[in-house]
């Protein structure tokens, strides 16, 4: 984000963009160079003193052997003086000395001196003493040629006169040596007194120098290095906070380019954290918003510590009175010593619990409420608290047991019905039983009965079975629309229950003197349906047919595929029924009046049971008449195909229809 | 089936017990017997002296109606099971008007032999009764244990 403040110019750039490693040799590096400078100007200063020292010494050397050469010859000029005197040998001695130690010691000199003005004198002296060794030998050998004599001879006076001239000679030139000695001893000794002076001023400079070379690195590293981190830390701490960074200087150095990571990463999580905020702050507002639920959370102890919409309005508790409180002020009092912490102790262990129960409002109110408790974990595992989701069930708690009532209510009436028409089987069976019984107990033996009783008999036989095959058809009917009618339904194939359904009824056409035959699906198809059923249906429209088709011939069963069905006819070629009578076909007891017709017999319930046993198994029965030929009736049902996958089973005939005489 | 056949006077001998509370169906049935040529026939119209009965008469053969006041013919049918012994065959005809087959599997299932329902033919049920007799008579030969036939 910060561009940073303006960038120094020139050497403060370009310090603070060296990195890291350079500017710490260039700290290390500074007071270093800076000792050694001042070690190698001492060391100058120290070799320049020794030396103007060495030259002291050697004027003091030089004077030193100049006097040596005068002394070496004022004794050897005593001792020459002293024999010419005595002519005894002995007074050579200082003689024989000078002759000896006197080239050593010029030969010192000459490699002493080195001034050229001194020199020169030297070279005059050298020659002085030259003459006066040469003068003092001739005299020597002037002495030997006189003989021993105690007076000498002029020549030998004058020659010891111009020795002595020689002697006075060289004095003096010693003297014009020492005089240039002397000044130039004086010129040296002003130089050591120069060159130390020198040396202090150098060593104080150095000294000066040096802090202020340390004084200069300590100041770099505070302001390079020092500074800066505790900048960098002061914005780790604010990044630690959360805070706004401080704006860092745009540098170019590792120290730069962390803080610079620093200021990026702020940024991120910055913009992390807004995203997380807005997206904490849609989720409250969706949570909040939420009025069928009460969503609301627990901390680890089960105290409220936030409340939504719905749990207000579930609950009648304001945020404001009930955070803080422990959730088991919504448990009535009789569970309210236990199952809060049971539920709490299995959210704990299983992650997550419902439960299904009575609460309470804030008005001491009940309501039935569906509980769903999640434990919210930390990553670390550690339980921070729970999240509850309060439903209120009360409506449907209410509904559930109205339903359960009602259901219970329908199986009552259910059994209720189911036991009246078993009664009523019974109750209308058991009489009839006698009635037939006797009858046909009689008829066993009808041979001894007069005609009139055989007749009798017959009539009884008729009404009686008429009578039981109504009771049968009654019953069949009430215990279908009781829903007790037991279907069995099943895949069947339905060229089978045709062929069943027309050997069956076989013996009622051929009675009715008609043809009767059957005309099988080219490709067979899987129905659902009860077998018993259908060929029940099957017979009845058949029977029909047998009994009404007086002016017809034939009586034939064919079948056809329509969409997701096979429907049956039951043709026939007779007069067919009036359109006006056709809505009344399959009303109960309702015979058309044919019941005139003589000899005809009915219940007239074959096609209301009909019409009652193909809509159990989810068909239609209607009837048309026939369009192929110009007269006749067509009665037909449908019946749903099996689903494709439904494998075809033989049904077993073991469930064998109701035993009738 | 004619090597073993069983000779219609033994047949006829058989000791035979009728429960029903209907008094008319008592009568029908103990004709009908009658005039089949059966001499032993017992009737019971009250189910409460079953057991009693039982005991007094032993019969062969117990026609049994199920639907009755008291006690109905299940718990009946459950007393008469208990009380015979493991090698007896004493067949029970079930006769009711109840034409239910959950009637009918129960009845079975407790030890009826056969089961009629009711208004049934009479020519069918006094085959039923003759043929239960017969196939009894061929299991007591085949126990080699003849019961007394003369009650």
């Amino acid at each position: 984000m910060s561009k940073g403040p303006a960038r120094k110019s020139g050497i403060g750039c370009y310090w603070a963009d060296l990195s890291l490693p350079f500017k710490g040799l260039v700290l290390v590096a500074l007071p270093l160079v800076i000792l050694i400078g001042s070690l190698g100007s001492l060391y100058i200063a120290s070799d320049a003193e020794a030396r103007a020292e060495d030259d002291v010494r050697r004027a003091f050397a030089i004077q030193r052997d100049i006097y040596q050469v005068h002394a070496l010859l004022a004794e050897a000029a005593s001792g020459v003086r002293g024999y010419l005197l005595t002519d005894q040998n002995r007074f050579l001695e200082p003689f024989y000395k000078a002759e000896r130690e006197l080239p050593l010691t010029l030969a010192r000199l000459d490699d002493a001196i080195e001034d050229e003005g001194v020199r020169l004198e030297f070279e005059r002296f050298l020659e002085i003493t030259e003459r006066k060794q040469s003068g003092l030998d001739a005299l020597i050998a002037l002495a030997r040629s006189e003989g021993e004599r105690p007076a000498r001879s002029d020549a030998v006076l004058s020659a010891l006169i111009a020795n002595k001239a020689v002697l006075d000679e060289l004095r003096s030139q010693i003297e014009e040596i020492q005089r240039q000695e002397g000044i130039l001893l004086d010129a040296r000794r002003a130089r050591v007194d120069t060159v130390r002076a020198r040396f202090l001023a150098l060593t104080a400079i150095s000294a000066v120098v040096g802090l202020l070379g340390s004084l200069a690195a300590v100041f770099l590293f505070s302001t390079g290095v020092v500074r800066r981190i505790r900048m960098l830390q002061a914005n780790a701490e604010k990044l630690q906070a959360g805070d706004p960074l401080n704006p860092f200087p745009d540098e170019r150095d590792e120290i730069g380019r962390l803080a610079k990571k620093v200021d990026r990463a702020s940024e991120l999580l910055r913009a992390r954290e807004r995203d997380l905020r807005e997206g904490e702050e849609r989720f409250r507002l969706v949570v909040e918003g939420v009025r069928d639920y009460g969503i609301f959370a627990l901390d680890p102890d089960g105290n409220v510590t936030s409340w939504n919409t719905g749990a207000e309005r579930i609950k009648g508790w304001r945020a404001e009175e009930i955070l803080g409180r422990f959730f088991g002020t919504f448990y009535p009092e009789e569970t309210r010593d236990y199952l809060p912490r049971e539920i709490l102790e299995r959210a704990r262990r299983d992650g997550t619990t419902e439960d299904e129960g009575w609460r309470m409002r804030k008005d001491g109110t009940r309501f039935w409420a569906n509980v769903v408790v999640t434990a919210l974990r930390d990553e670390t595992g550690r339980l921070r608290g729970f999240a509850k989701v309060t439903r209120d069930m009360t409506e449907r708690k209410r509904a559930e047991e109205f339903l359960k009532l009602a259901r219970e209510q329908a199986v009552a009436a259910s059994v209720a019905k189911s036991e009246f028409l078993s009664r009523t089987s019974h109750e209308l069976r058991t009489p009839m039983s006698a009635i037939l019984g006797f009858a046909q107990v009689l008829e066993l033996d009808r041979e001894e009965l007069s005609e009139t009783h055989q007749t009798s008999v017959d009539q009884i036989l008729k009404a009686g079975r008429h009578l039981l095959s109504l009771i049968n058809d009654l019953l069949d009917i009430s215990s279908i629309e009781a829903g007790g009618a037991e279907l069995k339904e099943e895949a069947l194939s339905i060229n089978d229950v045709l062929a069943e359904a027309y050997d069956l009824s076989g013996p009622i056409l051929r009675t009715a003197n008609l043809d009767y035959d059957l005309s099988l699906l080219p490709e067979d198809a899987l129905i659902m349906g009860d077998r018993r059923r259908i060929i029940q249906v099957i017979l009845n429209l058949v029977s029909n047919a047998a009994k009404y088709n007086r002016e017809g011939t034939s009586v034939r069963i064919t079948a056809e595929r329509v969409e997701n069905a096979v429907r049956v006819h039951v043709l026939d070629d007779g007069t067919g029924v009036k359109d006006a009578d056709i809505s009344r076909l399959f009303t109960p007891f309702d015979r058309l009046g044919r019941q005139k017709i003589k000899g005809v017999e009915g219940t007239g319930l074959g096609l209301a049971l009909s019409k009652r046993l193909v809509e159990s198994m989810g068909g239609e029965i209607g009837y048309t008449h026939r369009t192929d030929i110009p007269k006749g009736a067509d009665f037909w049902f449908t019946l749903g195909l099996a689903r494709a996958e439904a494998a075809p089973r033989k049904v077993p005939s073991a469930e064998t229809s109701e035993e009738q005489p | 089936m004619t090597s073993i056949a069983v000779p219609y006077e033994e047949i006829l001998q058989r000791r035979i017990l009728v429960i029903d509370d209907e008094e008319a169906n008592l009568l029908l049935l103990e004709t009908l017997l009658k005039r089949e040529g059966y001499s032993h026939i017992h009737c019971l119209s009250d189910p409460s002296q079953a057991i009693e009965k039982l005991v007094e008469v032993d019969p062969h053969i117990i026609l049994l109606d199920l639907m009755m006041p008291d006690i109905d013919g299940y718990q009946l049918l459950d007393s008469f099971r208990r009380q015979s012994r493991p090698d007896e065959f004493r067949p029970v005809l079930v006769l009711t008007a109840d034409t239910t087959l959950q009637a009918r599997r129960r009845a079975l299932s407790l030890g009826a032999k056969d089961f009629v329902s009711k208004p049934f033919d009479v020519i069918e049920i006094a085959l039923r009764i003759s043929n239960l007799l017969e196939t009894q008579i061929l299991y007591e030969r085949v126990q080699g244990q003849p019961s007394d036939a003369s009650g």
